[in-house]
């Protein structure tokens, strides 16, 4: 029983790793229809930000410097994901297969400068020794990390939920989910909310990379890549343009995927792909997803 | 979209003679240059099968790399945990990659554009980490599964042979092409450009898109695993890379660059691809990058790196390719237009 409680809570963390990811990508997707493979090189470019930050500029390893590198890896994701839709995206509206290409290209560049700067060995970066702490739940241990994760992800989706519930910018981008052409009609231009989704999108990948470097004990250029796989796998599980929907499918993925690799290595990558599978055979729109795209 | 007029018909023969020929004269006389330009061919074949699907049908697969892979890592596990020969290994492969492209494109097939591409996405994932990790004692891992040198003619053993292995090759390329050329040409053909340019007209007439879909693309997988059989004799390996995602973005790549929809372009791109891939770390290492500042140095040391840039760029301002390129200056300035 304990083993299952620390694997559940693990799986819960990567789940909210993949959240963080997944949340971006699935408002893009719902509002444009683009869909972002330059979305992991977003994550690894805040990985790398708190890389620096807590090796070169505040290399003391106490938990403010933590913090404060979690928030530079947010802005330095949301900078690199507004430039991306500024410079390249922007000239592409309309055509979404190649909007898709432009941000795989990218996805390959960023990945290649990264391995060109930093190397392909993964750079160590060390959390606080607060996060090294374990807390007993019954007669398991389970790691204080997790919670971080779990917690900044419950932020980001009360964050967005407010958002999207009480702000102007949240409830054209609910109406353009739901009907974008309509929105345009309406003499409301969509394309400054799209900017936006991207730079919030930015800033949650940005984030989750910062935490994605505690949870893989360092950063090397495929990080992102890596998360990148399960969080579109996420967004389909969960339903294209619905956040709560991404959050379940976040939560059951990372805890599919913890669970099973903790049986048989490996095999748990492998159930979260049949899982797809059954979801688009059964409910081919996602969880919480309104109209299949 | 033919791009090909009357008189530029036999270009790709020509080419194709010329690549023959020069492997016997001191053009192509190197074994490592003929090494390269043997996996040139085979991503150009590659690249070949994945435009049947992207520019012929219409279907954005981001998992083509799993069929290479089942090919490749079928092939070689008969040869070397069975000691069965080449071709009932080649055969066995190919047979167990259909099986996995009907199971695979059937459930990726119920839905559409991105979804698909995600689902496809997601499979070739899952086969990716089976050979990775060496789940059940399957693929070696990152050791790769090798080639067993009994297996196989002698004639394709050696450096002496290169010249042989780059014949294979070039021979692939070539079925390949003919293949994909019979296939677009034929009535199946235009019912899946058709598909591409409107499904809804198609079902319409009675004709039922999933299944040309499907057998789409699964005749893209199974002549994907023939390279893939190929491969493992030419690069004496089956190994994890092959089945990457990374592996089917390159493809993706090289179909773009070349052209799409119009074969010999992701030929071209295909060959462009590779032999850059592999002269740009010439490049550095003969310390032609040794003057630029480091933080730019760095990234241009990696190939995929300007690939990439020329890619985006490509996509941006030349839609079409090289292919789109070319067409587009013989409209501005021959006379030649039929």
């Amino acid at each position: 029983m304990e083993i299952f409680i620390t694997l559940f809570i693990t799986g819960f963390g990567l789940g909210a790793l993949y959240f963080l990811v997944a949340s971006g990508l699935s408002l893009i997707y719902g509002l444009m229809g683009v869909l972002n493979f330059a979305h992991g090189a977003f994550l690894t470019a805040g990985a790398y930000a708190t890389w620096y930050f807590t090796t070169s500029i505040r290399a003391d390893g106490s938990l403010s410097s933590y913090v404060i590198s979690l928030f530079i890896a947010g802005v330095v994701g949301a900078l690199f994901a507004v430039a991306t839709e500024q410079i390249l995206i922007k000239y592409l509206y309309d055509r979404h297969i190649d909007q898709a290409l432009v941000t795989v290209g990218l996805g390959f560049v960023a990945t290649s400068a990264y391995l060109g700067w930093f190397g392909s060995d993964p750079l160590i970066v060390l959390p606080p020794t607060q996060l090294y702490n374990t807390v007993q739940i019954g007669d398991a241990f389970v790691g204080i990390d997790r919670f971080l994760y779990i917690g900044v992800a419950a932020l980001v989706l009360i964050a967005n939920f407010l958002m999207m519930r009480y702000t102007r910018i949240g409830l054209i981008i609910r109406a353009g989910v739901e009907n974008r052409s309509m929105v345009t009609a309406l003499g409301i231009d969509v394309r400054k909310a799209f900017t936006f989704v991207f730079f919030i999108g930015g800033f949650a990948a940005g984030l989750g990379g910062a935490l994605a470097t505690t949870y893989a004990s360092g950063v090397g250029p495929t990080l992102g890549d890596a998360f990148l796989i399960y969080a579109f796998i996420t967004v389909v599980i969960g339903g294209m343009g619905s956040v709560p929907g991404t959050a379940i499918a976040a939560i059951v993925v990372g805890t599919t995927q913890v669970l099973v690799n903790y049986y048989v290595q490996g095999l748990g990558d492998f159930v979260v792909v049949m899982l797809l599978a059954l979801v688009l055979l059964v409910r081919p729109q996602g969880l919480l997803g309104k109209v299949a795209h | 979209m033919n791009l090909l007029p009357g008189k530029y018909r036999y270009v790709p023969v020509l080419a194709m003679v010329f690549f023959g020929v020069a492997a016997f004269t001191p053009i192509l006389n190197e074994p490592g240059l003929q090494q390269t330009f043997a996996v040139a061919f085979l991503f150009a074949a590659l690249a070949l099968t994945y435009d049947l699907l992207l520019g012929f049908t219409g279907l954005l697969s981001f998992g083509h790399a799993l069929y290479y892979a089942a090919g490749a890592y079928g092939a070689a596990y008969a040869m070397a945990r069975w000691d069965w020969g080449i071709i009932p290994a080649g055969i066995f492969a190919m047979v167990f990659a259909t099986l996995i492209a009907l199971f695979t494109g059937a459930t990726a097939l119920r839905v559409k554009g991105i979804a698909f591409a995600m689902v496809t996405l997601a499979f070739a994932e899952a086969g990716h980490v089976i050979a990775v990790l060496n789940m059940w004692g399957l693929s070696n891992g990152d050791q790769t599964l090798q080639l067993n040198f009994d297996s196989v003619p002698d004639f394709f053993l050696g450096v002496n042979n290169t010249r042989n292995l780059y014949l294979l090759a070039l021979v692939t390329l070539i079925l390949i092409y003919v293949a994909v050329w019979w296939l677009t040409q034929s009535s199946m053909g235009r019912v899946l450009q058709a598909l591409r340019d409107n499904e809804e007209r198609v079902s319409v007439l009675g004709l039922k898109p999933f299944n040309f879909k499907l057998i789409a693309f699964v005749l893209a997988g199974v002549m994907a695993a023939f390279v893939g059989v190929i491969a493992v004799i030419v690069t004496n390996n089956a190994n994890p890379v092959m089945g990457s995602t990374q592996t089917t973005i390159s493809l993706l790549l090289m179909v773009i660059l070349g052209g799409i929809a119009t074969r010999w372009g992701a030929v071209i791109g295909g060959l462009i691809y590779v032999v850059l891939s592999q002269r740009l770390t010439t490049l550095d290492t003969q310390g032609a990058l040794s003057g630029l500042p480091e933080w730019i140095g760095g990234p241009m040391s990696e190939p995929a790196f300007i690939l990439g840039v020329i890619f985006i760029l490509v996509v941006m301002f030349s839609p079409g390719g090289i292919a789109g390129a070319l067409y587009r200056l013989r409209m501005k300035f021959g006379s030649s237009v039929k």
